[in-house]
Parts: C-alpha cells; sequence; structure tokens
C-alpha cells in the first residue's frame, strides 16, 4: 500500500494569535521583566535619559537588523555589514567635508551602501557562492581597505549641519529615532502584505519550490542583499550624526549584535520563518542589557557574557518546544 | 556538452544507469592531479615564495621559514580542529573567543590558584574540552543550527573572559622561563619549540580524517546526516567529538599563545575564528561539508602566512595582505566552484 494513503498530509492546526506570537511575546515578557527589574531596583535608570539615549544608541542597530531579518529569511547571512557601516560612514563624513549638501551627502552614503550589498549579492546569488564565505572575505577586505586608505583616521572639521542633521541635540535625536521607527514599520507592513515580501519568505522556505512557483530566486536573493547594503547606508547615517567627527571603527564588531538581535528575535536561521515584529524586540532586549548592567549594580563588563547567554536560552527554550511538540 | 556515459546501444535495457558525475576514484590520475584545489595551491604557495624571494628582504632563510611556522601555530592548530567540523558540514565560531577565555583561565589557574603550570595546563585543556562539550550538547542533543549554536557561546565565551579580568587585568607569564620556552624557545637551537606540536597534531588529525572510519563517518555525515544515521553512523556521536576535539584545540592553542607572546588577555584569540575558517576554505573544504583535506588545511595556512610574511618583509602594509587574503578567498571557492563543474564534464 501507498505510503501516502496511510499517512495522509497533515495541515497544521490553525492556531489563535496568542500561538502566532508565543516567541516575540516570551521575548517582550522577558524585555518587560528587565524594565520592571529596573524600576524596582533601580529608579534612577528612568529619571536620567538613560531611556531615550537607549533608543537613539539602537535605531542604527534597528535598520542593520531589519535588513539582516530580510538576509536571514531568505536563508542567507552577511557578516560584512560592520565593514560596510565603516564605510558608509566616512563617506558620508568625506561628501560633506568636501561642501556637499547634507541630503547628497546622505543619498551617496545610501548608494554607496547599496553598491557594496549588490557586490555581495552577485556572487551570492549568480555566482552561486556559500553567503557565510563570501561576506566574510568582503568584510575582510572592506575592513582591511578602510584601514590602508584612512590609517584609522577620523573625519574632522564637519560644518555645523552634520551633527544631529543640524537640528538641535533634542530634535536631532528624536529624527533618528523616527526615520529607523518609519524604516522598520515600511518593511514590516511590506514584508507580511506585498507580494514581493512573501518572495522573500518563499525563497528562503524552499529555493526550488519557489523558482516553480515562479519567483527568481537568484533575484530575489541579490536585490535582498542590495537592501542591505542600502539600510547599512542609512544605519551608517544614522549612526555618524551622533558625533562632531566620523570614527572609522563605527561599525566594527556590530554584525555579531544584530545578528544576534534578528535570532533572539525569533527568526529562523533556516530560513523562511519568523517576522520583523520579533527583531525590533530583540534589539531592544539586547540594546537594553549593556546600559542597565551598572544600574543592577553589576559591572559592564558582564554584558557580552549575558547576551550570549541569552542568544542560548532563546534558540534552546525554541528547540525543546519543537522536541515537545513532535512528540505524541 | 560531451556526456558522461556513452549513449546507450539501440538494444539497451530501459534500466541503463543514467549519467552520473564520475566519482573522484573512478577519474584517471591525471584529471585528479590537474583538477585539485591542493595542486593550485601548491603552485600559488611556490608561486609567493618565488615572488618574495625577489622583492622582499631576507625572506628565502631558514630561519624564516621557521619564524613562519612559530608565528601561525595557534592558528594553525584552531585551523587543523575547525577542517573536520567543517568536513560534517558544520562551524565554529567560538574557537576564538574559547581562545582568550582558556587564556584567562590558565592565568588564574597559575597565579591565583597557584597550581603548578603542567597541572594548570591539563585544567586548562579540560575546560576547553569541556566548553566544546557545551558546543555539542546543544548542537546535537537540541538540534540547534551549529552557526547559531557557536555564535552564541563566541559571545559567552569573550563575555566570560572580559567579566572575569574586567576587561583590564593581564596575566604576565614573561619571568616563567621555562614555560615562556614552550612559546619563544628553540630545539637543538634551530627549531621553534611549538613547531612539533603543530607538526604531530596535523598528523593526528591527517589519521584521524583520512585513516579511520571515524573520518569516513565525519565525510558521509557532511554529505547527508540523515544518510549516514540510516547506514548505521553513530551520529551525534561523532559530531560531538569534533566539536570536543576543536575545544580541546582550543585549549592547547591556549596554552600556546600565553607561552609566545608572554601574558595572557582577555582579547587574545580575537579574530581567529575567521582567519581559521579562512585557511580551511582556502585549503579545499566545502562549507557545506563532505569534502576537505588536513593537506589543504595546511596549505591554506601557510599560502595566508607567507603572503602576510613576504609582503611585511618587501615593506608592505599588513592591510594589503589581508586584503589579497580574502580576494584569494573569493578566487579560491569561485574556482571550486567552476573546477566541481568542469570535473563532471
Amino acid at each position: 500500500m501507498n505510503s501516502a494513503v496511510l499517512n495522509p498530509v497533515r495541515l497544521p492546526p490553525r492556531h489563535g494569535w496568542l500561538h502566532r506570537y508565543k516567541r516575540k511575546l516570551s521575548v517582550l515578557t522577558a524585555y518587560l521583566a528587565l524594565l520592571l527589574l529596573l524600576a524596582v531596583g533601580a529608579p534612577r535608570f528612568y529619571s536620567s535619559n538613560e531611556f531615550k539615549s537607549i533608543l537613539v544608541n539602537n535605531a542604527s542597530v534597528l535598520v542593520l537588523a531589519v535588513g539582516m531579518s530580510l538576509v536571514i529569511l531568505c536563508r542567507q547571512i552577511d557578516i560584512s555589514v560592520g565593514s560596510q557601516l565603516s564605510i558608509c560612514g566616512i563617506v558620508a563624513g568625506l561628501a560633506v567635508r568636501h561642501g556637499l549638501p547634507m541630503p547628497v551627502a546622505a543619498i551617496l552614503c545610501i548608494l554607496a551602501g547599496a553598491m557594496m550589498g549588490a557586490i555581495n549579492g552577485v556572487l551570492i546569488a549568480f555566482v552561486n557562492l556559500p553567503s557565510i564565505v563570501v561576506t566574510l572575505a568582503t568584510m575582510v577586505i572592506l575592513r582591511e581597505s578602510l584601514r590602508w586608505g584612512r590609517s584609522g583616521e577620523f573625519v574632522q572639521g564637519l560644518p555645523k549641519g552634520f551633527q544631529w542633521f543640524g537640528f538641535s541635540q533634542d530634535a536631532g535625536q528624536w529624527v533618528i529615532v523616527g526615520l529607523a521607527v518609519v524604516v522598520f514599520t515600511i518593511f514590516a507592513w511590506a514584508m507580511r502584505n506585498l507580494s514581493a515580501g512573501r518572495t522573500v519568505y518563499a525563497t528562503g522556505s524552499d529555493h526550488e519550490a519557489a523558482r516553480l512557483a515562479g519567483i527568481r530566486p537568484r533575484y530575489v536573493t541579490f536585490v535582498v542583499f542590495t537592501i542591505m547594503g542600502a539600510l547599512c547606508g542609512l544605519a551608517a547615517l544614522l549612526n555618524v550624526v551622533r558625533f562632531p567627527s566620523v570614527d572609522p571603527k563605527s561599525g566594527e564588531g556590530i554584525e555579531m549584535q544584530v545578528i544576534a538581535s534578528v535570532v533572539v528575535g525569533g527568526i529562523a536561521i533556516s530560513g523562511g520563518r519568523g517576522s520583523l515584529i520579533g527583531t525590533l524586540v530583540g534589539v531592544l532586549l539586547l540594546g537594553t542589557i549593556r546600559p542597565a548592567l551598572p544600574f543592577l549594580g553589576s559591572e559592564a563588563y558582564w554584558d557580552k557574557a549575558l547576551q550570549g547567554l541569552i542568544i542560548l536560552l532563546a534558540v534552546a527554550s525554541d528547540a525543546l518546544y519543537e522536541r515537545k511538540k513532535k512528540q505524541p | 556538452m560531451s556526456v558522461v556515459n556513452p549513449p546507450p546501444p539501440a538494444s539497451a535495457p530501459s534500466d541503463y544507469p543514467p549519467a552520473r558525475p564520475a566519482l573522484l576514484a573512478e577519474r584517471p590520475l591525471w584529471h585528479r592531479v590537474l583538477f585539485n584545489q591542493q595542486t593550485f595551491l601548491t603552485v600559488l604557495l611556490v608561486a609567493e615564495i618565488a615572488v618574495f624571494s625577489i622583492i622582499g628582504t631576507n625572506f628565502f632563510t631558514g630561519y624564516n621559514a621557521l619564524e613562519i611556522a612559530r608565528q601561525n601555530v595557534e592558528l594553525g592548530l584552531l585551523a587543523l580542529a575547525l577542517t573536520p567540523v567543517i568536513v560534517t558540514g558544520g562551524i565554529d565560531l567560538s574557537v576564538g573567543s574559547l581562545l582568550g577565555l582558556c587564556a584567562i583561565l590558565f592565568g588564574k589557574f597559575s597565579r591565583d590558584a597557584h597550581f603548578p603550570l603542567w597541572f594548570a595546563a591539563i585544567c586548562t585543556l579540560g575546560v576547553g574540552a569541556m566548553a566544546g562539550g557545551l558546543n555539542a550538547i546543544l548542537i546535537t542533543a537540541l538540534r540547534i543550527p551549529p552557526l547559531i549554536v557557536t555564535l552564541g557561546t563566541y559571545s559567552l565565551f569573550g563575555g566570560l573572559a572580559e567579566g572575569i579580568t574586567r576587561g583590564t587585568d593581564v596575566f604576565d607569564f614573561s619571568t616563567r622561563a621555562s614555560f615562556v620556552f614552550w612559546g619563544q624557545g628553540y630545539f637543538f637551537g634551530i627549531i621553534p619549540a611549538q613547531v612539533p606540536i603543530l607538526l604531530f597534531v596535523a598528523i593526528a588529525f591527517w589519521l584521524m580524517l583520512h585513516r579511520t572510519t571515524i573520518g569516513r563517518a565525519l565525510i558521509a555525515i557532511g554529505f547527508s546526516p540523515e544518510g549516514a544515521h540510516y547506514a548505521g553512523i553513530p551520529v551525534a556521536a561523532r559530531l560531538s567529538l569534533v566539536y570536543i576535539l576543536s575545544g580541546l584545540m582550543s585549549g592547547l592553542a591556549a596554552v600556546i599563545y600565553v607561552a609566545h607572546v608572554g601574558q595572557a588577555k582577555a582579547n587574545a584569540g580575537t579574530g581567529y575564528e575567521l582567519l581559521a575558517i579562512t585557511a580551511v576554505v582556502l585549503g579545499g573544504t566545502s562549507i557545506f561539508g563532505g569534502r576537505g583535506t588536513v593537506l589543504g588545511t595546511m596549505l591554506g595556512l601557510f599560502a595566508i602566512a607567507v603572503l602576510q610574511n613576504g609582503l611585511m618583509l618587501a615593506d608592505q602594509p599588513v592591510e594589503l595582505a589581508k586584503i589579497i587574503g580574502g580576494v584569494m578567498l573569493i578566487v579560491a571557492i569561485t574556482g571550486n566552484q567552476l573546477l566541481a563543474k568542469w570535473a563532471k564534464v
């Protein structure tokens, strides 16, 4: 007898929103618990402007994490974002110093990012190389090219219109946070409701099935990496305008934090599963830990260890839950 | 397009085997030698040596050759440990930060706990193996993808090292002459003391991967974990073995690193994971698993090491060596891809 007859295809049961958002809710609960702990143990945290500076500092991380979510949903990875971020920041700084108006510099910065992303995209989508190796190589190449070209020199002597986009500090901070939220909202909506967003999910779930359904998976992968690059440009802009000069090392090591935020937010590294809401909560949770530690009487040195622990706990609880579900 | 198998005769039975790429062993010798990444790496290495002998000062000397080997022992140990990991289709991003953690703990064991050095070294190896065991449990028992597990432990181990030292504590070993010998001394006045260790470990890994059933099992797992499982291979045990070995080698590399540099800091080994992966992939090991050799890894390691040393002696910036290394990595995997395509013809 045919095995398909013995085991008819079972569609997954339909679940309510509580079940659908289970993962996001549990990360959100962890985040709220952290905030509550701070409220009880260290109320100073809320009165000292710390909360706002967390939002401002993590605006660029959120923008990067949006791009990284797309990349991971597509079942790829990009570890060159830190190097791209540094280069884009320098491009913006140099453009402004050479007298270009701020909007032109911003466009140049985003274009530079998109170009670097497109190079990754061509190598991964069309030459068919594994993304982890390609972006490992481009990370080193871009970072070392920058070091070679600039010798670690800051871009200084920037005009007044650069820092905080020429606004007052307070308004500039809100502009940064606002831009990040707008980008996040657009992508979260598009990934859910536009067919372009769904093709990313389809490509990440099953390359071949997506192709048979009339999607061009290579093209989708290429576009996703280009978007990732463009978002690196935007994130670099949001990152560098916080300071009066541009640090050539601004992006070093940020890739791990971005990937960690995405993974904690519940996007599966195997592609095609997860949503951007989770990424937002992941960014907030990981971004709050470092500044919160001193308020909780611990030393800030432990934050990286805690970050690692949170990543492992998040993925381990996922795995345990999956295993329990499979058992009858 | 030519066809692998001759077209079936008119009266062929209908179950004539379909065309498939020839297995490595079925290909003629010249084909195996020519379409082989190791051949290209050897040519590359010889070319590098030839070029730097001309443009570099004091490059082509026995002393410099041994010095290159000394500078790369720690990296070589990590790359050797990563070879079987990547052959099984996995990855271990935590080796660099584990090196840092082990170096710190080695310092703690010997300075603060007053262990004798040999005992502190054994404890460090034990910690490394246990840390590898943590990776192994998460990967095999909970079935979490290795990339995510080791990304998490990368942060965890690095963070623990930073936390334990509060980012500043440095353990000084430069006064312990008998210990520092293992990183800075010479056997017979010429052979750097740690180079025979690398050689010994390389031979051990070569034996394991290419001359034992364990090695065959690892390659089978790399091709298809499910298939290996149905073939009766204890997949979880074999995978655990490679991750524990990877942790153990990080511990060994940490002890040698401390002897070499004379001190232990939390940021020892930063970035080593990516360099080691570069050496392994450059050596022809497929990042998707199922294909890879220890010899290739050693060639990949020295292709990078000679490039760095040669450019340094030719008064070129360090960054240039790293840029060329990155370009070489992309060219190597592109070439690998093309070779795989052509080898089918």
